[in-house]
């Protein structure tokens, strides 16, 4: 997947572009509205990933940008704003996703695999990762090509680990994505334990690889081999 | 008191104790000058009574006097100073006593001297006085009344447009992006007011745009650096040669940033709604709600072992969902994390009220300062701005939300 990253932040922006760039991506950057018209005039992207605070103006204007070149990018607006307006109004004229700052890699990079896969749309609606395949549109689960039944959560939390594989992710992270970020835990994580320890019982029972780390105090691994 | 009132007060009393004060002097005045009228008159008839007695030397007949009495009395007394006094007049025509003036003194004929004493009648001039009195009581209550009349129509139309002022402030709303309607006064004073407060709201909205940009700006240039730690965070936590310790260490910062990340968006999500700038209204189904909410709810409810008793009745609110949600999260995060293991919580829904019930701590909050700002228990590790925004929520829909301790359990009512 080939990204680009348009944010101002030299701290974040080099996160983004190290994190994304283990999984294979190719991530280019840059740091304001130019320098992003420059490279979209020039390059093909699969998603971008958009602030709208930027030195030289509002991001809004690559959302126009992309469009008036009818350019196909799908296009992720990572803001420090959240407000409802700045939402309805980036969604309105051809994001794909909104996510407000601060959030985390994982979360980010589910939201990119997400748009991508929906962008894509190709006649492969199945995402595998090697003996799971998962049927996107039907929310369905095979293991070996035997259906395995999953809740809405464990299917959510499987979709978000293949999409962070080979990743350390945090509690936190997990419980945000799952739960939202709106209701306040009050960083008691600990009832996520149950879900995924479920999940992995689960998964094991159907003769899955054992995919799922616990990393101490911290966080779960899905191992990408 | 209206200001026409404190006016019309202050103006009767200061008329009705200078006409009292007025009329006290006129009456003593005119009784004076009638007094000495009649006394020059006594004065005239006593030295007519001499010439007479000189010319006819003999006392005059009663005839001779009108309608006057005199009495001739002889006495012995040598000296007797000439004096004026009030008696009684005894009216012979109507046969009536009348009030009098008299005059007494000492006349001489043929060696003999004699008491004379003269009495007029003071008919006339008390009639005078009670005429006198009476078109003065008269012109009295017709100033007051003019003066009350005027000050109640002619000053009531000259506040008008100090009230349409008054209006106009009352209905003064800072976020609203339409201007300050001026009326034009005939009044100087009013014209100026009204000049004054035109320019005060124009420089309030000014300031409030501009504050309002400031707090999205602050948020903004707060939420980047904050994105910057939780980046950096998960990136560290990829190193799994790490120590548990430092694990731990991580974790900690994990949830300072997330507690600075939720602080930031409540506090921008209070002023947003303190100025009523969130207005995406629509009908919301309540009981719909709750139970979404119970669900969304359940993992956390479900690893404290709470029993949940829900008694909804069907409710629809005219409100932002938005809003609403907020409100939800905030009333079940409250209620849950305060709460104990294996505790409860109750939630009513009836058509006018709403209730949360949750147990939890032994001794009751303190229901002045629950809804406060930062006000918050000293094991919480919330931000402190969840039941202030639930009370904003509330205050914005026009509804009413109490706390009590009611057989321990912690209670959230809500008046819808």
């Amino acid at each position: 997947m080939k990204l680009l990253i348009i944010e101002d932040e030299k701290g974040l922006r080099d996160n983004i572009t190290s994190y994304f760039n283990d999984d294979g991506n190719i991530c280019e950057s840059c740091v304001d509205l130019a320098g992003a018209t420059d490279k979209l005039s020039n390059y093909d992207y699969d998603c971008v990933l958009l602030d709208i605070g930027l030195p030289d103006g509002e991001g809004f204007v690559i959302l126009d940008f992309l469009k008036k070149h009818m350019k196909n990018e799908a296009v992720i607006i990572i803001s420090a704003r959240n407000s409802l307006d700045d939402k309805i109004k980036g969604l309105n004229i051809g994001a794909d996703d909104y996510l407000t700052k601060p959030f985390h890699l994982a979360e980010l990079k589910a939201r990119v695999a997400s748009v991508y896969r929906r962008k894509a749309a190709n006649s492969n609606n199945n995402l595998v990762f090697n003996e799971i395949t998962i049927n996107l549109p039907g929310r369905a689960v095979e293991i070996n090509n035997i259906p395995l039944v999953l809740t809405r959560k464990e299917y959510d939390m499987l979709l978000y680990f293949i999409a962070n594989k080979g990743k350390v992710i945090a509690k936190n992270a997990i419980a945000e994505h799952l739960w939202g970020d709106e209701m306040d835990m009050h960083d008691n994580f600990d009832f996520i334990y149950t879900h995924i320890k479920n999940l992995r019982k689960k998964l094991l029972d159907a003769k899955c690889t054992d995919y799922l780390k616990s990393i101490y105090g911290i966080g779960y691994k899905f191992k990408a081999q | 008191m209206k200001l026409s009132a404190h006016y019309n007060k202050a103006n009767i009393i200061i008329t009705l104790s200078v006409l009292f004060a007025g009329a006290v002097i006129y009456f003593f005045a005119i009784n004076y000058i009638a007094k000495n009228q009649l006394d020059r008159n006594l004065i005239e008839e006593i030295d007519g009574v001499k010439d007479y007695i000189k010319l006819n030397q003999q006392l005059p007949k009663q005839v001779d006097f009108d309608e006057d009495q005199v009495i001739f009395v002889k006495t012995d007394r040598q000296n007797l100073q000439r004096r004026f006094f009030d008696t009684i007049y005894n009216n012979p025509k109507e046969r009536k006593k009348e009030a009098g003036r008299a005059v007494s003194c000492l006349i001489s004929l043929n060696g003999n001297n004699y008491e004379t004493t003269i009495i007029v009648s003071r008919e006339d001039t008390e009639y005078l006085v009670q005429i006198i009195g009476f078109i003065t009581l008269i012109l009295s209550i017709g100033l007051l009344l003019i003066l009350f009349l005027t000050n109640r129509y002619i000053l009531t139309g000259l506040w008008k447009s100090f009230y349409a002022t008054l209006n106009e402030i009352k209905a003064f709303n800072v976020s609203d992006t339409k201007n300050f309607r001026l009326k034009q006064s005939k009044v100087d004073e009013f014209s100026e007011l009204n000049k004054a407060v035109h320019i005060m709201s124009s420089r309030v909205k000014n300031d409030f745009q501009h504050l309002k940009q400031f707090t999205e700006n602050a948020s903004h240039e707060m939420l980047t650096p904050l994105a910057v730690i939780t980046s950096k965070l998960d990136t560290l936590i990829q190193d799994e040669t790490l120590k548990n310790y430092q694990f731990d260490q991580i974790n900690d910062i994990y949830a300072a940033a997330g507690r600075l990340a939720r602080l930031n968006q409540s506090l921008l999500l209070l002023v947003k709604i303190e100025n009523n700038l969130i207005e995406d209204a629509e009908q919301i189904n309540l009981d719909i709600l709750i139970s979404e909410k119970l669900k969304q709810f359940h993992e956390l409810i479900f690893s404290m072992n709470i029993q949940v008793e829900k008694n909804l009745q069907n409710k629809q609110v005219l409100a932002s969902k938005y809003l609403m949600d907020i409100l939800f999260n905030n009333l079940f995060s409250n209620a849950i994390r305060h709460n104990t293991k294996n505790g409860k919580l109750i939630i009513t829904l009836t058509d006018d009220k709403l209730i949360f019930q949750n147990s939890g701590g032994s001794t009751p909050l303190n229901p002045d300062k629950v809804f406060e700002r930062f006000q918050k228990g000293n094991k919480s590790e919330g931000t402190g701005l969840g039941l202030a925004l639930v009370k904003n929520i509330c205050t914005l829909n026009n509804w009413t939300i109490s706390y009590y301790y009611d057989n321990i359990l912690h209670t959230f009512q809500i008046a819808l």
